[in-house]
């Protein structure tokens, strides 16, 4: 999914739950800024893709896939939250729904998967996300205001 | 501490390091191995019993005593190293062996500090958590900043409780600085391999299997750098094309 989509769902869940201070720099840093992996990873693509949009190209890291869950866990313990976990989760779910090979439980597993509902195209499932998460916002806002 | 088979640690101990550490451990590795007959696996069980030992001092709130036996052992537990590069006696099950009772010792020594009331159990669990995390990737991914029981060294000056923050931090961040080198090991794999960039991650699985395929059944065991498995052309052509007819199909 795009840093867009995944923003928007990270601000709904920190509405719906009126977080506030540490949690919503929890919530952002877990359900957005996980994605600063693929910033890691821009040589490795700008070295085998060049400038083009090569959406498919593999340049994930463990940072953004179930095995993050083996260090976030204890992080949510040591800090006594559980927002970390949420919105990481929540990040993963909307990943998966994209059909790009991923490798959940790399490097202790190989197990390469395309995620669920790889039956829809990846542009339909995000122009739907985009669609309802913008409402939902949008709602939400206007009912707390 | 150095594996009695030598364990590497490249990004924190490196060669010159490990040099300069035998040469001033040497004497004494002489004198270990020469004059009492320990082997490295026995210097090993001897720093894990000493590490054991500190662990029941500090518990009966003899912390002092029980840092001077965790010095010890640590001091054993780097001879078994040394011993073991002098005399070419490493292995890679002495290698593990030390990796365990060093983890082993470890926990102890944390649970210790957390039985005399020095810090919270939650806190000296989750650091054994994060050091144990740390284990099972810094083999591969080389890098190991080397902050454990070491840092309790400096309770005389800072609180026992910011020391295991400390530990668990450091470990917990070495563990996902970790797992991203080594996906950078996989993903300059991966743009070798080029082709179909939307199937590149499980041609590149499924060639590393055909290459574990192609492995010999098991590695001397003297040998710390053994010779990568070859995998000829013909069966990298025959996976490379399976995978690609079988993304093929589920696209």
């Amino acid at each position: 999914m795009t840093v867009f989509t995944h923003i928007l769902a990270t601000t709904l869940g920190v509405q719906a739950l009126d977080l506030h201070g540490r949690d919503t720099a929890l919530a952002y840093g877990f359900g957005v800024a996980v994605d600063v992996d693929h910033a890691l990873k821009a040589p490795f693509y700008l070295r085998a893709v060049g400038l083009q949009d090569k959406r498919g190209y593999y340049w994930r890291s463990s940072l953004q896939e179930p095995v993050g869950f083996l260090w976030i866990a204890p992080l949510c313990l040591w800090l006594g939250t559980a927002v970390p976990l949420l919105f990481f989760a929540i990040h993963l779910l909307m990943d998966y729904s994209v059909s790009f090979e991923k490798m959940p439980f790399y490097p202790y597993s190989h197990w390469v998967t395309r995620g669920w509902l790889v039956g829809v195209p990846d542009k339909v499932k995000e122009g739907i996300l985009c669609s309802v998460l913008v409402v939902a916002n949008v709602a939400l806002w206007w009912a707390r205001r | 501490m150095l594996g009695a088979g030598g364990g590497e640690r490249r990004a924190v101990v490196g060669p010159s390091v490990k040099r300069l550490a035998d040469w001033l451990a040497g004497p004494l590795a002489r004198v270990m191995h020469e004059r009492f007959g320990l082997s490295p696996t026995q210097l090993t069980w001897a720093a894990f019993w000493l590490s054991g030992a500190a662990a029941v001092a500090v518990a009966a709130h003899h912390t002092g005593v029980g840092l001077l036996l965790m010095a010890l052992g640590q001091l054993l537990d780097g001879l078994d190293g040394t011993v073991a590069r002098a005399y070419g006696l490493g292995s890679e099950a002495g290698h593990r062996l030390d990796t365990r009772l060093d983890r082993a010792s470890e926990t102890l020594i944390f649970l210790a500090f957390a039985a005399a009331g020095l810090v919270p159990l939650g806190h000296a669990v989750l650091a054994v958590a994060a050091v144990l995390l740390l284990t099972t990737v810094c083999d591969r991914s080389g890098f190991d900043p080397g902050v454990k029981r070491v840092a309790l060294y400096f309770g005389a000056w800072v609180p026992y409780p910011t020391l295991f923050a400390l530990i668990f931090g450091v470990n917990l961040a070495a563990y996902v600085i970790g797992l991203l080198l080594i996906d950078f090991q996989f993903q300059r794999r991966m743009d070798r391999l080029g082709g179909d960039l939307d199937t590149v991650a499980s041609r590149a699985v499924a060639l590393e299997h055909a290459e574990r395929g192609a492995a010999p059944a098991a590695a001397p065991a003297l040998d710390p750098h053994p010779p990568q498995p070859q995998t000829t052309e013909a069966q990298r052509h025959r996976v490379l094309t399976a995978e690609t007819q079988r993304t093929q199909r589920i696209q």
